[in-house]
């Protein structure tokens, strides 16, 4: 398939009272045309300032790229003009912000504020976009647009501000479309009926996503491809499948085990011990290595490479190294092993519910 | 069964009583719970699970009904005296640890506040120590009683709010969403120590949430809201596999699991009210199916209800 964004040894920093901040340390990743991409981690693994970057949303006075490209059609981003910038964003890259309570603008009304990259980057003139807009807003499933677009946000309940918040998202038809939590503020329900909507929509104009959450139900529900990131770095990434049905990295075990599943039994609920790590000064060996039961010495020298799982699959840990010991991986991880072809605890057919 | 706490009977809360506008919150709920269990109230938002546990804890004044704590109308008219009292058994942990914490205070007091008002310290030595305790059973420590909330993170902020309705020793503890706004490793740490906690101190939980994965995992019944009424109410296990409202049916199928083979097959359901087509003057009330499962529904649908939930044990 055809790669539409790629981003190369990415590493980014933030400037503070405290000290330099390297918030991304050396991210690789590559976006396909069509595909749903998933970036799970905790607060402060980098996700959201992954995506920033490329939407070069980071203030430029506190930030500082290090090292890397982020190529879009061959251009790299990192080297454009604020000019050239703005020409990409919101046209051919767009983004779904995480609070649709905030991210609208509460003194316009809904209509200019989907309007407004409609006029910026398409030649149209004021009735057409108020056309366009309409035809956005049923789109995204909301009744009666011709009235409501003269409304103001605080008019609107959350579920429907965030389908506002994508319909501005979707007024170009961007090429990339990033949600960083798109859901997180919403109920079950509408969570349920935005993602829908994001599928169909993925469907009819074919733009590759880049799905922030740290919900990993939403994750198995949405992405095609799954990356783990931890402490500004990537550390695990492969398909769906392979993310959580064969999970290498101890952190990707640790995330996993602490989601109650509906049918696990009484037992306690794992939690990742400790917290994440500082980022002024990371650590120089696997910055996981500290809250892992799986930490091998070799751990808190040397960060570790990507190892090949499979053509689609690469985790950065030492225990894929072929000098390293066979651990054993938390029971509810073997349990998920079982049933993926390819694991080493593959149990067959038998007993599966495929 | 275990000796009931808390008796909710007829419980009515409406905002804007009379007028056009008038929001019937929490419509008529009924419902008990038992000594030392947890009791998850789940919905989607504006169902009235927050106003109904505000209500409970007398953050409104009730429009109609009765909440009964050991055997007490907590609504009653009370002296000063009799309400400090009811206070210190009833506590109540928030959804937002960002905004339910006094960011000009230092923790040493937000968790001390309890203790002054109730005159449980005698010299401010005791009052500090009480405080390092409580920090260090919610797995903080004692430096942390100089700082101010904003040094916190989102996971220690719910600490000190779980700290803080400890202070006064409680009995029963409402938790209003006290993980929604918390990363998911930091959501089992939480959880977990809730568990703990009611473990060593015999705590009764009133558990409101929307995370429906997490209420099964720490609640032993669970309370299904609508529009301000309960629709079912049934033990933990029995919900889950056995939903009989269609609306609980509807919520049950919209939550996506970590688990992409049944996300690919996973259908949801959805939930029109019409399909009831109550008849006037048909009596719907909370009818019990099966022992301890209870369902909002007409005497014709309590049959044909039964015979559903018959055939799938």
């Amino acid at each position: 398939m055809e790669k539409i964004l790629e981003v190369k040894d990415l590493e980014l920093s933030f400037h503070t009272f405290a000290g330099e901040v390297k918030a991304i340390r050396g991210v690789n990743f590559d976006l396909l045309k069509g595909e749903t991409l998933a970036i799970v981690g905790e607060s402060g693994s980098g996700k959201s300032v992954t995506t920033k970057a490329i939407m070069r949303l980071l203030p430029e006075s506190s930030s500082e790229f290090k090292n890397g490209q982020i190529l879009f059609n061959g251009k790299d981003l990192t080297k454009l003009t604020d000019k050239e910038m703005q020409k990409i964003r919101g046209k051919d890259i767009s983004m779904i912000f995480q609070d649709p309570m905030t991210s609208l603008n509460p003194t316009m009304t809904i209509g200019n504020q989907i309007m407004e990259p409609i006029l910026k980057h398409r030649k149209v003139s004021k009735s057409e976009a108020r056309k366009v807009a309409v035809d956005l807003l049923r789109l995204v499933g909301l009744p009666k647009p011709e009235a409501r677009i003269k409304q103001y946000p605080h008019q609107f309940s959350g579920g429907q501000r965030q389908r506002i918040v994508i319909a501005i998202a979707l007024a170009c038809n961007p090429q990339i479309l990033i949600a960083d939590e798109p859901t997180t503020a919403l109920d079950v329900t509408i969570q349920a009926q935005i993602l829908e909507l994001m599928k169909d929509l993925q469907k009819k104009i074919d733009t590759s996503i880049i799905f922030i959450t740290h919900d990993l139900g939403v994750v198995a529900n949405v992405a095609d491809r799954v990356a783990v990131m931890y402490g500004g770095k990537i550390v695990e990434i492969g398909t769906v499948d392979e993310i959580f049905y064969n999970p290498q990295h101890p952190y990707t075990w640790g995330l996993l085990s602490s989601m109650p599943s509906l049918d696990t039994a009484e037992e306690k609920l794992y939690a990742i011990p400790g917290t994440p790590p500082d980022l002024l000064s990371p650590p120089k060996g696997d910055a996981f290595a500290l809250r892992s039961d799986y930490a091998l010495k070799i751990d808190l020298e040397e960060a570790p490479p990507f190892f090949k799982v499979s053509d689609t699959h690469y985790a950065a840990t030492w225990l894929l190294h072929p000098d390293a010991p066979q651990v054993e991986p938390p029971l509810a991880i073997v349990e998920r092993m079982k049933k993926y072809p390819g694991s080493r605890y593959y149990e067959g057919t038998k007993g599966g519910s495929y | 069964m275990a000796e009931k706490l808390l008796e909710i009977r007829n419980l009515k809360q409406y905002f804007n009583q009379g007028k056009p506008n008038e929001v019937r919150a929490v419509d008529d709920v009924s419902f008990d719970i038992y000594k030392g269990e947890t009791l998850g109230l789940v919905g989607e938002s504006g169902c009235g699970k927050s106003t109904t546990g505000r209500t409970i804890i007398r953050l409104y004044n009730a429009t109609d009904g009765q909440v009964i704590y050991d055997g007490v109308d907590v609504h009653d008219k009370k002296s000063k005296k009799d309400l400090k009292t009811f206070n210190r058994k009833m506590q109540m942990i928030f959804q937002d640890p960002y905004a339910s914490l006094n960011p000009r205070m230092k923790v040493l007091d937000i968790i001390a506040e309890g203790l002054d008002i109730h005159g449980l310290v005698k010299n401010p030595k005791e009052r500090k120590e009480r405080v390092v305790e409580l920090l260090e059973t919610v797995g903080l420590n004692r430096e942390h009683a100089d700082r101010y909330a904003h040094e916190f993170s989102g996971g220690q902020r719910q600490r000190l709010g779980i700290a803080r309705a400890l202070a006064v020793e409680p009995e029963f503890i409402i938790a209003d969403e006290p993980i929604s706004a918390l990363d998911v490793s930091i959501q089992a740490q939480v959880v977990n120590l809730l568990k703990e906690l009611q473990e060593e101190k015999g705590l009764t939980y009133l558990f409101i949430a929307h995370d429906l994965s997490m209420v099964k995992y720490i609640s032993d019944r669970i309370g299904v809201m609508y529009f301000g009424k309960l629709v079912e109410l049934a033990p933990a296990e029995d919900l889950y596999n056995n939903p009989l409202h269609p609306y609980t049916q509807s919520l049950l199928s919209a939550i996506p699991l970590p688990d992409p083979n049944y996300e690919r097959t996973r259908v949801r359901k959805s939930y029109d009210p019409s399909v009831h087509n109550y008849q006037d003057g048909e009596e719907i009330a909370m009818r019990e199916i099966t022992p301890g499962h209870f369902v909002f529904c007409s005497e014709k649908e309590s049959e044909s209800l039964k015979a559903i939930s018959n055939s799938r044990l």
